[in-house]
């Protein structure tokens, strides 16, 4: 055959072109970063920093309180992670294995809140929570999202497949139906509630609707609110700063998508 | 865990200090001077901790602050453009500061003031007190004019020509101003109009608004010597500035407020100028006042009132006013800023206060914040950029004005 | 399976149903009823029947804000899912060098909206960009990607392709490999070429993969909000305001909780239109979605 040999250094060419059009702005943020305000006034598109220098780290650190931020965006990402699962386990649980009457329309009304998204009831949900005095708080960031229509769903897709003879016989041994749904299907469906709880991170980590429409000020700002805010009116937006902030924001589901890309990639692939 | 941040906000911190919230939209130096009020007055107030919050620019700030109102979560200290405050003033959302000990009686320049910023501000309970308060101002550059033997322009046509003398194709355009409804007010002032007439029918200026626009369109469109900036609000100004620094604009309109930030980063002399006049020379005011929320608990608005006296004190208006160039809102700043000989060296910094002469007041007119945002500016970017029908997109624009909201 | 007690499922189901009753059902019929009101959050609210749909009707605005968000969508999933597809074929490969390059495209998936947004901002800069840069280095006109009308909504697509093109391409990856190998080698020894072992063997098994990508894309691509706010604060003269920035604009910017609402329901609708054809597409693969 010819030019197999040929063929693999083309796809390898083509291939290494798409990682730069990927990879190469992310080093350009990271440049940028490095560059002292001199330079990204004076020579914006030199590709190489003169003076490489941290400053606009220590701007970003001293104009918002970064680990406040991130602190708050990781709690939240994470806790409304760990609540998708442990309501969605029970739900799951009841509509792919027990029998009852008003299934079908319980399911039926999950998966019709697949259809809402956020965007169409943010504006009531913010004057229900601003009527209890929940405005502005961790729990407007989180609870609205503490049920998942998509979560519920994989759950049950996947509970459908285990045997009922296993839930007989823990029924037999006289487990009750928490530790059934907790202590033994819980840990048959590992690697989809890993995948569902990191593509719920992933996403919850970089909301900027959500927090940005529920909180009025710092009190529970989450990071991507506060590097966005670094885009000061004024005085020139001091490119360096801003993407010294992005490094920041960007850094930390990096840094997870190195060690977990597998499941995260089962986590979104898998609902296809 | 989940409920413990919705429990009622303590009013004192751990020290026993009153609470403060300032929230504010003030980047860069006037940040800088803010903070560094805030840090005079905890020196003289220690059982007050001002807890100063960015909010983003005017307009993002703005609607938190009225999110907040509407949570009941409001800070008690604020600042807001002054198209606004008429609008939160019917709202019932303002602590009227008369009655606080020393706010009545403040020495204010009127025309910065709610007094004066306003058509019949002065019969109204005071709700305002200036903070950053500026008017547009023309900025040349001086090598550029020098080199063409240019005067900066009185009039509009000259304007024009001078841009047309100032422009180089592909790299340097003759004037440069954000398309957006403060400079449209000031052309509207100058070409003879008002946005609202005596009747408080909103008007949009009548003949002088189209006058206006297509002033622009031609500038941009039929004579191609004016860029329009990219952007929205702030982004459009921070465009304006830089392609002044950088010379890629001649001249440009933009606040007072930039003066001192303009002059330190060109590297050619900055000379600040009048807007010109079609009829008449007309600006408007800009910047914002500071407002205490009404829903805010009793003491910390007692607080916002001692920040405030103490904010307009000389000393730190004079601070903000010369390191930004925001105008000195009292007339004791003025006295001694006058006094110290600063104006006589800062010559821009005369023109901008020579200019306050020229000041159109707005109306107090609730609907005015809906009609800058919602109604005019969308259209003048419309009209300008797409070169559309100026007066049929005002005619339309008065339609939508006469609706309620 | 039976309960062991009646009211076991409902126990069950008692948190995530009580949820979505609180957070969804319930909000959307108060997005109803303040579409039909007037009111800007700080005085009293006025019922005013369905004259808030017809300001949005008036001068055509709602119409141009779907259009625009349609044309928008369109740009994006079809970007998105060509470049998706060929980049999948294109890495399917044993290596470390294949691997890298997954890795790469898809990492923009996980970072945030607001990074990216700000990310493009800066290099799209029609001066100071690195993109500006390339373009004046190889002789190309000067564009201003995010100032110019006609080129904005452009952009702002690309930017949204650029970011879910990743998400594409790992869900084309999946289902290129579940199909079974014996079937192309099959192909290769009737003599097909690669390209007819595409286009006959692959392509039709890829079909429900390419189906679920569309319609997830297309929603997702409906709901950009992010990056029209970081971007172009829905402007230059409107041109890139979605329908998610329109709502956001009317409630926080314009003082009008009625007209918000009732874009919110008009979207509401168009979404579960589309939801519809997302239905329609899973069935066609004769399974429910999983």
């Amino acid at each position: 055959m010819i030019g197999s040999r040929a063929k693999a250094r083309v796809a390898m060419a083509l291939g290494l072109v798409a990682a730069a059009v990927w990879v190469l702005p992310y080093a350009w943020m990271t440049l940028t970063s490095l560059k002292p305000l001199s330079e990204i006034t004076q020579d914006p598109t030199a590709p190489l920093p003169r003076a490489p220098t941290l400053d606009a780290y220590r701007e970003v650190f001293g104009t918002i309180p970064v680990f406040r931020y991130l602190g708050v965006t990781l709690l939240m990402a994470l806790s409304i992670g760990v609540l998708q699962i442990v309501l969605a386990l029970p739900a799951g649980y009841a509509l792919a294995k027990l029998r009852f009457v008003g299934r079908k329309t319980a399911f039926g009304l999950v998966v019709a809140c697949l259809l809402v998204p956020p965007q169409v009831t943010f504006v009531s949900v913010f004057f229900m929570f601003s009527r209890v005095g929940l405005v502005n708080t961790f729990a407007a960031l989180v609870v609205p999202f503490a049920a998942s229509a998509f979560g519920t769903f994989l759950v049950r897709q996947a509970l459908v497949a285990v045997p009922d003879e296993l839930i007989e016989a823990a029924r037999l041994d006289g487990a009750s139906e928490p530790v059934i749904v907790y202590r033994i299907l819980a840990p048959l469906l590992t690697p989809t509630l890993v995948g569902m709880f990191l593509v719920s991170f992933v996403f919850h980590y970089s909301d900027y609707f959500w927090p940005l429409v529920m909180t009025t000020d710092d009190t529970v700002r989450t990071l991507p609110l506060g590097v966005a805010l670094l885009k000061e009116p004024g005085s020139g937006v001091r490119w360096h700063v801003v993407m010294a902030g992005n490094v920041i924001l960007s850094a930390p589901v990096l840094a997870l998508f190195a060690v977990a890309q597998r499941h995260l990639v089962r986590g979104l692939a898998g609902r296809a | 865990m989940l409920g413990e941040a919705g429990c009622r906000r303590a009013e004192r911190d751990s020290q026993g200090r009153v609470r403060l919230r300032l929230w504010h939209s003030l980047g860069g130096r006037p940040r800088a001077a803010l903070l560094e009020i805030v840090r005079r007055f905890h020196e003289r107030e220690p059982g007050v901790r001002v807890e100063a919050v960015y909010q983003g620019d005017y307009f993002e700030a703005l609607a938190k602050l009225r999110t907040a109102v509407a949570a009941g979560a409001a800070p008690a200290l604020s600042h807001v453009v002054a198209e606004v405050l008429p609008y939160l003033a019917r709202a019932n959302a303002l602590e009227p500061l008369g009655g606080y000990d020393g706010l009545g009686e403040l020495d204010l320049v009127p025309a910065l003031a709610q007094s004066g910023a306003f058509r019949g501000g002065a019969e109204r309970p005071l709700y305002a007190v200036p903070l950053n308060r500026s008017t547009p101002l023309m900025y040349c550059n001086g090598a550029l004019l020098r080199e063409a033997g240019l005067a900066p322009p009185e009039t509009w046509d000259e304007l024009a020509s001078h841009a047309k003398a100032l422009t180089r194709s592909g790299s340097r355009w003759g004037f440069e101003v954000p398309i957006a409804w403060w400079f449209w007010v000031a052309m509207v002032g100058q070409a003879g109009g008002a946005v609202f007439d005596a009747e408080g029918r909103a008007t949009l200026g009548g003949d002088a608004g189209a006058e206006a626009i297509a002033f622009w369109q031609r500038l941009i469109h039929r004579d191609r010597v004016m860029r329009p900036p990219p952007g929205r609000d702030y982004d459009a100004w921070n465009v304006t500035n830089q392609d002044f620094l950088s010379g890629r604009a001649a001249m440009i309109w933009t606040s007072t407020a930039f003066l001192r930030y303009l002059e330190d980063n060109a590297k050619f002399p900055v000379v600040a100028a009048p807007l010109p006049a079609k009829v008449k020379r007309s600006v408007p005011t800009g910047g914002t006042l500071f407002v205490v929320m009404r829903a805010a608990p009793a003491i910390e608005r007692e607080a916002a009132a001692k920040f405030l006296r103490f904010f307009c004190e000389t000393d730190q208006v004079t601070l903000l006013s010369q390191r930004t160039g925001y105008l000195p809102i009292t007339r004791a700043a003025v006295a001694r800023m006058e006094g110290e000989g600063f104006f006589a060296s800062h010559a821009n910094d005369a023109i901008a206060q020579r200019q306050l002469a020229d000041v159109e007041p707005w109306p107090w007119e609730p609907k005015l914040f809906r009609i800058q945002r919602d109604i005019v500016n969308p259209r003048l970017e419309q009209a300008v950029l797409l070169d559309r029908d100026a007066r049929g997109l005002l005619d339309e624009a008065r339609r939508a004005a006469a609706r309620p909201s | 399976m039976r309960p062991r007690a009646p009211a076991h499922p409902w126990l069950m189901l008692a948190p995530t149903l009580l949820a979505f009753g609180l957070f969804v059902f319930l909000p959307l019929a108060l997005t109803a009823r303040a579409s039909l009101q007037s009111w800007d959050m700080l005085t009293e609210p006025e019922w005013v029947g369905a004259a808030n749909y017809g300001a949005l009707m008036e001068g055509g605005e709602l119409w141009r804000v779907l259009g625009r968000t349609l044309g928008f969508s369109v740009i994006v999933v079809v970007g998105a899912m060509s470049f998706g597809l060929g980049l999948a074929v294109l890495v399917d490969r044993p290596g470390r060098v294949f691997a890298f390059v997954r890795g790469s495209v898809f990492s923009a998936y996980v970072v945030s909206w607001v990074a990216v947004a700000l990310l493009w901002v800066w290099l799209l800069d029609p001066d100071a960009g690195a993109v500006a840069a390339i373009f004046r280095a190889v002789g190309l006109p000067r564009v201003g990607f995010l100032t110019d009308p006609r080129a904005a909504l452009v952009t702002v697509a690309c930017v949204a392709v650029w970011k879910i093109t990743g998400y594409a391409m790992i869900v084309f990856l999946a289902g290129l490999r579940a199909i079974p190998a014996s079937l192309r080698e099959a192909a290769a020894l009737d003599g097909a070429s690669g390209w007819q072992t595409f286009r006959h063997v692959v392509w039709p098994m890829l079909r429900p993969t390419a189906a679920f990508v569309a319609t997830t894309s297309l929603i997702t691509s409906f709901q950009a909000f992010d990056v029209v706010r970081i971007m172009t604060q829905g402007g230059p003269a409107r041109a890139t305001t979605l329908f998610v920035y329109a709502i956001y604009e009317q409630i926080f910017l314009n003082l009008s909780v009625g007209k918000a609402s009732a874009l919110a329901v008009v979207f509401f609708v168009v979404l579960s239109l589309l939801a519809a054809l997302q239905l329609r597409a899973w069935r066609s693969r004769g399974g429910e979605p999983a």
